[in-house]
Parts: structure tokens; sequence; C-alpha cells
């Protein structure tokens, strides 16, 4: 539905977007993943035909957006970040207006609008002022603007931006509502907001493709590059032992466990919560953190059988699986720092 | 062009949801009420209304960059300008639609005037053809003031500079030619004359519709307008 082939974008000595390839299939929810200045809203941009490319080609629906832009703008339905609107138009009027823009009767129209306001919440405030809406509403409206003319693209251009956490997950389920017949192409930051809806994610930085794939294939090729880190809590006593050589049971609990085949590295880590260290308890419970090595991905069984050989209390044994963020910012910290302007890298 | 009246239409019905339009039918008509009163109606003066309209196309300097301003610029402010641009609707559609807007409320702007004729002819016999051609020159004038407008607000997201630019280019475009024809030597005295929007228009005061003023309004309109969507056409290229 969507192919871009080698698509850049310079502005003067800036590259905003470098040799950008993907194509989008028929029904795929894609997630434009990056941090800001990125290049995800031009890339969005050079899609929707807002900007030309500088290099490469776009097409929509086997439409190229430079030199049958009107006809791969039809196929699109666009809601540009934050949603701009005409704040002193009524959700009806403005919506009709859409329709009209993309050339529907009238009979056509008076139905698209109904689908949408339904689809999309919005019957109750169909005679409001869009100035006198919520944040919330406000970008249901521009949704609703989306799929007035039902289009088999839709691209959302950071859909949860200024959202709160309620409005956000109500955002979250009407994308994936509409997801159902469409193919979607949403950018974002929000890491969980991409991993809950999309089927798959391209990770973009500094105007590159970094990462592209399902996020779980993501994160299992993440997995064998990066071991999970493992923790166990431990109920221990934590005071030096003068008769031991003033080392404590969580001295030489660690000691074993760092002794163990197969882990790296072992560190304290402080318990959400709980009472810090040094409170002159006798005992208390401690976090330990294994990094294992990447031959032995999974340590488990053996911490397990180390500590019940010890006799060593402990109420939880977990191997932390990375999750999409800690892929994310393992892409962007290989990358460099991420950008604090906006833009990209230096041609 | 349905595409473009549709855009004229949302346009033209925003002048009115929003307090810019009707602050400027107030003032426009309250300067014009203090003008008719003070100038037209006054005992002995014959039955015309050659004064004012010269009145009025000196407010056009002033009423057309405020209706103008907004148009495009507000457009680029608020970001609507990218699901515009992103509908299946070219650069020209767009600033046709939003033209014919701005002409249809500098008519509606216009209208009330009327009252102010019919005062006159309810008081004395006055010469409805002159009338009629001075409201015809009042159009073209504004007309061709807002087709500059338009391209003024193509060029900046900022309200404020659209209006100065138009203001400054009108007032340049008006008096210039006026100035310079006065010192320059023939025939450029008199192409210098004929380029000036306000001694053009004068004909229309007097009762008489030249086809070539005419033209030269609806032509300077069109130029002005194409270049303002050749503008908002580069916008994508930058």
């Amino acid at each position: 539905m969507i192919q871009i082939s080698n698509v850049s974008k310079v502005y003067g000595r800036l590259t905003a977007v470098a040799d950008v390839s993907f194509d989008v299939q028929p029904g795929q929810v894609v997630g434009l993943l990056g941090p800001n200045g990125a290049g995800k809203t031009t890339t969005i941009r050079m899609i929707t035909g807002f900007l030309p490319p500088s290099g490469g080609r776009i097409r929509v629906c086997g439409h190229d957006t430079i030199d049958a832009s009107i006809a791969a703008r039809r196929q699109l339905g666009y809601l540009p970040e934050s949603a701009p609107l005409y704040p002193e138009m009524r959700v009806k009027d403005y919506l009709s207006f859409r329709a009209k823009l993309f050339g529907m009767r009238w009979s056509d129209r008076k139905k698209a609008i109904i689908r949408a306001g339904d689809k999309c919440k919005l019957l109750e405030v169909m005679h409001r002022r869009i100035g006198h809406l919520s944040k919330g509403f406000r970008q249901r409206v521009g949704l609703a603007s989306a799929i007035l003319h039902d289009p088999p693209v839709l691209i959302l251009d950071e859909p949860s931006n200024g959202l709160d956490p309620a409005q956000i997950r109500e955002t979250r389920t009407l994308i994936r509502d509409l997801a159902m017949n469409r193919t979607v192409l949403v950018s974002s930051h929000i890491l969980p907001e991409v991993e809950r809806t999309c089927d798959r994610v391209v990770i973009i930085a500094r105007g590159r493709i970094r990462a592209d794939g399902a996020p779980q294939d993501l994160l299992s090729r993440m997995l064998r590059q990066v071991p999970a880190k493992h923790s166990v809590e431990l109920y221990i006593e934590t005071r030096a032992d003068p008769e031991n050589g003033n080392r404590s049971e969580l001295d030489r609990i660690a000691a074993r466990l760092k002794g163990l085949r197969g882990v790296a590295s072992i560190a304290r880590e402080p318990i959400h919560g709980e009472k810090p260290e040094g409170t002159g308890q006798v005992a208390e419970w401690v976090r330990l953190a294994l990094l294992p090595e990447p031959t032995h991905p999974d340590l488990r069984e053996a911490i397990a059988r180390t500590l019940s050989i010890h006799g060593v209390l402990y109420r939880e044994l977990r191997r932390q699986a990375p999750t999409l963020e800690q892929l994310f910012m393992r892409v962007i910290e290989q990358d460099g720092a991420p950008e604090a302007a906006e833009g990209g890298t230096r041609a | 062009m349905r595409r473009a009246l549709t855009i004229a239409m949302r346009e033209y019905s925003s002048f009115f949801r929003l307090p810019l339009g009707w602050v400027v039918i107030a003032l426009f008509m309250c300067l014009s009420a203090v003008f008719f009163t003070q100038r037209t109606l006054v005992p002995g003066n014959p039955a015309e209304m050659r004064d004012f309209f010269g009145v009025w196309w000196g407010l056009l300097l002033f009423v057309s960059p405020a209706i103008s301003m907004r148009l495009i610029s507000d457009e680029l402010r608020s970001g609507t300008i990218e699901p515009m641009l992103t509908s299946p609707v070219g650069e020209w559609t767009i600033i046709l639609g939003k033209y014919i807007a701005a002409c249809c409320f500098l008519v509606t702007m216009m209208l009330p005037t009327l009252a102010f004729v019919a005062v006159i002819a309810w008081l004395s016999q006055p010469d409805f053809g002159a009338i009629g051609t001075g409201y015809l020159g009042l159009l073209m004038l504004g007309m061709l003031y807002l087709a500059v407008g338009t391209l003024a607000s193509t060029l900046t997201s900022s309200q404020t500079l659209a209006f100065l630019g138009t203001l400054f280019v009108l007032l340049v475009l008006d008096l210039a030619p006026a100035r310079l024809a006065a010192q320059a030597p023939e025939p450029w005295s008199s192409l210098l004359f004929k380029l000036s929007p306000s001694i053009r228009v004068a004909d229309f005061a007097r009762g008489l519709i030249d086809t070539s003023t005419v033209a030269f309004f609806l032509l300077g309109s069109f130029w002005f307008i194409a270049l303002a969507s050749v503008v908002l056409q580069s916008r994508r290229w930058r």
C-alpha cells in the first residue's frame, strides 16, 4: 500500500531523512518510532505529499506522490501532529467541509459524517464549536476527518501527543478499531502505544532506519545480543560479622552467585518503597541484579539451586525480558545521544 | 471550481464567526457615516457621491489588508494548511477560494452603504448611473487590493506582517506612479499615470466605464492571485 524507496529530504546542509526505504503491506499497522527530531514527521509529510522528497520515490496505492499527487492524496486519511483544526467551526460543519474537499456528494456526505462521528464517539458534540472541546475530543475530530472518505491508508502523526493517560488509552482503542480494515502508519515516541497497537515497528533515528520488524521479533533479536537481566530478592543479614572477617552474609551470598558459571556481573539494587540500607536492622530484604553472559541467557535454575543449598530465603526470582523501551534506548544509544534540536544529521 | 467554492464558503462564514469581520464592517460603516454626514450630506452640495467614493478608496487602503491578512497566514500559523494541502485540492483552488471569500466579504461590507444612496435619493434626484459605476470602481479597486493582500498573506504566518506588507505595497502601488509621473518625461509620464489604480479608478466615479481600466483591474487581480498560488506551491519545495 505504501512503498518508500530510497527517500531522502535535505534542507540546505541539513539531512532530515537519509535513504529511507520500507514498504507497508495491506492491512498492516506499522509504528514509526523515534526520538524528537529523528525524521518521523518529515517522512510522514513526504508520504502525504505535503513535502516533496529530495530524492527517491514514494507510492501510495500505486500512485506516485509527486507525479500523481492528487490521486495519491485521495487514498490517504491523514491526522497531522496536534490535529490542527478551525476552532471557530462546529464539529459537524468542519466534517462536512472536509467531506466536500474530498468531493463527496450530499447523500454520501451525510452518511459519512454520521459513520465517522459514531466511530470516533463524537455524536454528542457534533453541534459544539471545536474551540470549546477538550484536547481529546479535538484529536477525535481530527481522526474523524481523516476517515470520512473511508481511505484505505490512514496516517497518524503522534496521535497521543499531549493527551492524558485516559485519553491515550481511548485513542489507542480507537486506532486499533480503525485499523481493522485499513493500512495504518502511526508515528510516535510513546513506546507502549506502539507496542500495543502495531504489528510492525520501524525505528528511525537521525533520519535513518535503525530497526524494522515485528515488536516480538525485534525483542528476541535483541535478547540474543543482550541477555535478560535476572533479579532476586533475598531475606538476609546485612550487618557486618566480625567473626567472619567483617563480611556480611550478603557479601558471601553475592560472591557465591558471582561465582556461578555464566554470571557476568552482580549488583545490589534498591527495593522501591522499602526501608533503605543502613537502618540498623539485623536482617532485611535485599535485591540483587545479575547480568548473565550471552552464552548463558537463563540462570534462574542455577540461582535457585545455590540459594536453596545455602538456606537463603527468597521471595522473588525474575528474568526480565527486554522491553521495547530498552530496545529503543539501545538503538538510540548506539546511534549517539538523542538530539536536542529538531533536525537530523549534517550532510 | 466546486472545491474553490467550498473553501470560499468556509472562509466567508469564518469572517462572521470571528470578531475581526464585525470590527472591520463596523469601522468601515462608522467612518463612512462620518464622511457622509460631513462631506456629502451638506445643503447646497450636488446630489452625487463622487467625493464620497474618493474617501472610500482611501479607506480601502486600510480595510483591504485587514480583510486579507488572515487568509493564508492564519492557516500557516495554526497548521491547518497541512490537512488542506494533503487533501485532493490544488494550491490554485485554495487561493481562488480564499480570494472569492474575501471579495464576497468586501461586497457584504459595502451593502449597508446603500442606505446612504437611499438617503440621497430621498432628498434629491441623483445620477444613479454614476453611483453604479462608482460602486463598480470601488469593487474593482477592492479586488485588486485584496489580491495584493492574498499574496502578502501567503508569504508569512504573521497576520501583522501580512497587514503591514500589504499596506506598504498598496501605498507604493498607489502613490509612486502618480508622484513619478509628474516628474517623468513623455511617454513614461502617461504610462505611469495609467499604472496608478487610484488615478484609473477616478473614471468610474465620473460615470465612465473604460474597458481598458476594467481589464487593468481584472488582469492585475489575476496576476497577484496567480503569484500567490505559485508562492503557496513553492512552500512545498522549500
